[in-house]
Order: structure tokens, then sequence, then C-alpha cells
């Protein structure tokens, strides 16, 4: 009999607000946190909508005990230093509930080219500069490292390094056990919490600190993204641009946020007498082998994931009562995650209500897959089905209960979390009500 | 290296040392006193000298090797603790060698 992992304690920072009141209330209103690009200036880019994280809603550096780690968080990093905060803190973990050396930390991170805006920018005044000096547009790199060299603070370059929203983690908790950075894009978050839970089942910790960061909404990231032809270019009506599973839709919206939730053995946490929301009743992780972002047309590589992390927790498709989709909103993969739901599923996945809350937060990216596990939690503990918001007309293909628009009263039970990411990795929890 | 367009006097040193220090440090400037030791009282690490000495770098508009500054700080210490040598006296006094036209 294995030991069992359970959720003790919820943080979130995303487009639907800061805190997990916040996301819940925007969930069950079918609220949308995807509006208009402001984060730069995207005067003729062909993606000018985003999901961001609104800093006016809260000063999230209040969260963060030791101040002057800050300058050395990117925005990633200080998201996740804020969801680690709010978990911890709703667990009612105090310093002295656990040895150091058994606490550990386990966070999905993104990110692609130079983290930052500010990074970003002070690349570019390097390069100019390098050019000014030079009198050439030739790329000089002697110019360029002294240029560089002369306006870059040093301790800038650190933000940048992948393992560094886990280091804060560490230091912010004094977790002294084992720290692992997961940096499998929109599967990291799924992973992070899977990965987390096998370091406790493995004895190798008592309590994790596992979820996922990311913040890309900076040029490289999302002209990145919009060239590759995944995002949306519904510019002028925002809100209505993430709609998984829906006929019109055309790619999905880049977002930015952290989620992350305290994990724990469970004899560790009823003798402690900590809330226990849920458990991480089932994990698998499969990979695709297929194409760099073209998922299997078969859906075996989804289908596979799905089918081992119910085997993992011993239940049978039945026993699922909702589906939090991947649901990126992409034409090719509400197709490919549909057939996958289908093939394991069988005849239940007519019935079972699947959503993609995707559709009101767009895509978290490394975070997204923790975003949504704690979604799950929230949907057993406040009762409801999330819905996919924008489902105007029914895709032929797509044919399955996403909830769609409107939020359902409902009791959950076994909630089955999906992340499918670029580079073929897939990913899926199962969240048990306890 | 941007320009600063009006250059640093003398005078001007000690608050602007006092000031980096705060920022860097993210203490209030009167938490900065002449005899206040960087490391023993106001917490700072490795990471934070790099910080100060770019910073000091941006506003006397002139590079400053590490090395320079490692030397420095091992002559005045003279064997004793870091930890207590580094003074905000100590980074004034190598602020004030590193002046443009000293």
């Amino acid at each position: 009999m294995r030991e069992r992992v359970v959720i003790t304690g919820l943080g979130a920072v995303t487009p639907l607000g800061v805190g997990i009141t916040a996301l819940s209330h925007g969930l069950r209103q079918g609220l949308s946190g995807v509006g208009p690009l402001t984060a730069f200036d995207c005067t003729g880019c062909d993606v000018r909508i985003a999901a961001q994280v609104d800093d006016a809603d809260a000063d999230l550096g209040t969260f963060i005990e030791q101040p002057k780690l800050t300058k050395h968080m990117s925005r990633a990093a200080l998201f996740g230093a804020a969801a680690a905060a709010m978990a911890r803190r709703a667990a009612c973990l105090g310093r002295a509930d656990v040895d150091p050396l058994r606490l550990g930390v386990s966070l999905g991170v993104g990110g692609m080219g130079p983290v930052d805006l500010d990074m970003l920018a002070g690349e570019a005044r390097a390069v100019l500069e390098a050019a000014r000096e030079s009198g050439s547009f030739d790329f000089d790199i002697p110019a360029f490292a002294k240029a560089y060299r002369a306006m870059t603070n040093p301790i800038s370059a650190l933000r940048g390094l992948p393992n560094l929203a886990a280091s804060h983690l560490s230091i912010l908790h004094d977790a002294r056990g084992p720290s692992n950075t997961l940096a499998t894009a929109c599967t990291a978050g799924t992973q992070a919490i899977g990965e987390g839970a096998r370091l406790i089942r493995s004895g190798a910790a008592d309590v994790v600190l596992a979820g996922g960061t990311d913040a890309m909404i900076n040029p490289v990231g999302v002209l990145g993204f919009s060239m590759l032809g995944t995002l949306s270019r519904r510019n002028d009506d925002p809100t209505a641009a993430a709609r998984p599973f829906e006929r019109d839709r055309d790619g999905f919206v880049i977002g930015e946020g952290a989620g992350v939730v305290l994990l724990e053995r469970e004899a560790f946490a009823r003798a402690r007498d900590a809330p226990i929301l849920a458990e991480v009743a089932g994990y698998a992780a499969t990979s695709d082998a297929y194409r760099i972002t073209d998922e299997r047309p078969d859906a075996l590589g989804a289908a596979s994931a799905i089918r081992l992390c119910l085997a993992d927790a011993g239940v049978d498709p039945e026993d699922v009562d909702y589906v939090n989709a991947h649901g990126t909103g992409t034409v090719m993969n509400d197709i490919t995650e549909t057939r996958a739901i289908k093939q394991t599923l069988g005849a239940h996945a007519s019935s079972v209500p699947v959503s993609s809350t995707k559709s009101m937060m767009g895509h978290v990216l490394a975070a997204a897959g923790a975003v949504e596990a704690i979604i799950c939690v929230l949907a057993m503990t406040d009762g409801f089905l999330p819905p996919t918001v924008n489902y105007n007309t029914p895709d032929p293909e797509c044919d399955l209960d996403c909830v769609p628009n409107t939020a359902r009263p409902a009791r959950v039970e076994l909630a089955l979390s999906n992340s499918f990411g670029f580079g073929g990795q897939n990913a899926c929890l199962l969240i048990r009500r306890l | 290296m941007p320009a600063d367009p009006s250059p640093v006097t003398r005078a001007q040193l000690p608050a602007l040392v006092r000031d980096i220090i705060a920022e860097v440090l993210m203490v209030a400037p009167e938490e900065v006193r002449a005899d206040t030791a960087l490391v023993r009282d106001l917490g700072a690490e490795s990471l934070d000298f790099l910080d100060l000495l770019f910073r000091l770098e941006e506003s006397l508009g002139r590079t400053i090797p590490p090395e320079r500054w490692n030397d420095y700080v091992q002559d005045r210490a003279r064997g004793e603790d870091l930890a207590t040598a580094i003074t905000t006296q100590l980074v004034l006094e190598f602020a004030e060698r590193e002046l443009p036209g000293q």
C-alpha cells in the first residue's frame, strides 16, 4: 500500500487575479483575464492580446519575506515566490513544523531567450552602442562585449538561470531537501506536482512546495509563439479570443502567472493536523517522440499519459467526474485531445464534463499544469465545474461536454488534469477529494 | 558607457556612496553610517558587492576592474575579517581614489 500524498495549501497569481479567492471567483463567474497586450508596445505585431497579471492588483513584494532577494528575481520568480508564500500560509506550516532537510521544492519553469523586458532592452542597447562605436551594423562582437560589460549590472544575468526561481523558494522557506526544476514547457507545472509527489513517496521529503511559474509576455516570447502560428490573432475582440474546442478557434492566448501547492506525506499532514484538501491520487508522464510541435494525430502520446495515470491511481474511466483539459484552443490540440479522451475514457467520454480553463486565463505555459491542478482542487472544495467560455459554435471533431460558457454546480470526487507540451511531453494528474 | 553629463565631485561622494549602499542592500539611507559594516550589520553578500561596484562605475563614469576593489579591500583589511572590515568609510575612500582625475 503506497504512501498517500496530499495537498494542504494552494497559492496562485494568475490573469484572473492575485490569490486563490480571486481565481475561484473568476472561474465561477466565467470571467476573462485576456485583454489588449500592454506589457510592451506591440504596435504592428500580428498578436496584440495577452492574459496579463495585473500588477496593480497587489504588491507582490509584500509576500517576499526577504526583500533583498527581489533584486535577483525575474518576473516569473516573483510570481512563484508569491504563490509559494500563499500556499504555505494556507497550509499553516510554521518554520518549526518541518525539518528543513525534509522540505523540498519541485518547480516548473519556462522562458525563451532574455527572461524579462529590461534584459532584452539592455542587450539591444549594447548592440546599438556597439554599432555606433564601430560605425557599422555588422555584429562586431568585441565592440558588443565592451558595451555590454559597461552597461550591464553583473547580477542581472542570474535572473535568467532556469533554476533560480526554485532557489528563491529554498532560501525563503529554508527548504534544505531536494530541489528540482522542470523545464518541460506547457507540461512543466503538471510534472512538477507529479514528480514532487514522487519525491515524497520515495522517502526523499515529507513536504514539497510544488508548482509552476512563467512570465513570457515580452517581445521575444510573443513574437516567437506568434511566428510559429500558435497564437490567436483575434486582436479586435480579446476576451473572445481563447475559445478551446469551439469551431472558430485560432490558437492560444499567451498568459503569465504561477501556481504552487504544498504537497505532504499523508501521515505527516495528519500528525500536524494540517488542512487536507485533496490527494494526488495518480500521475503519469509520457512522450510523443514524434514532432517538435505537432502532436501525434493518432493521439497515442496523450492517450498513453491518460491511461497510465488512471492505472497509477487504480481507477476506472467511469470514476472520473471532471477533466480539466490541456485545451489550448489551437486547432490541432483540441482535436487530438478529444481523440485521446475518447480512446481512454471510452463510452464515459460522451458524458464526462471536460472544460478548458485556458478559455478564461489564457495559456500560462509552465504554470498552466500547476494552476490547473489547483483548479481541480477548487472544483472539489467550492463545488463547481469551471466552464469553457466563448463556446458559440460546436466543432463536430471536439464533441465533448465542455461545460459551455457557464460554471455548473457539481460534486467532484475525482478530477483528471491533462497537459501536453511543445516537444511532445505529456503529463496527467488525478486529483481525488478526501 | 552612458556618459554622466555632470561629473561627481569629491564633496558629493559621501552622500552618493551612502545612497548606493542603501539601494544595493535595500535599507534606509539612515542605516548606512560611516562605521556600518556592510556584511556584519547589513547582510551584504558577494553578489551585493558586484552590484555596488557596477553602480559606482555608472555614477563615476568609469570602468572599475573587480581586482582593483579586491586588492584594495585586502590591503586595507590587513587580515581582519571582511565581515567587519568593509565599512561605508572604506567604500567611500575607495570611491575617492576612483574619482576621475585622482
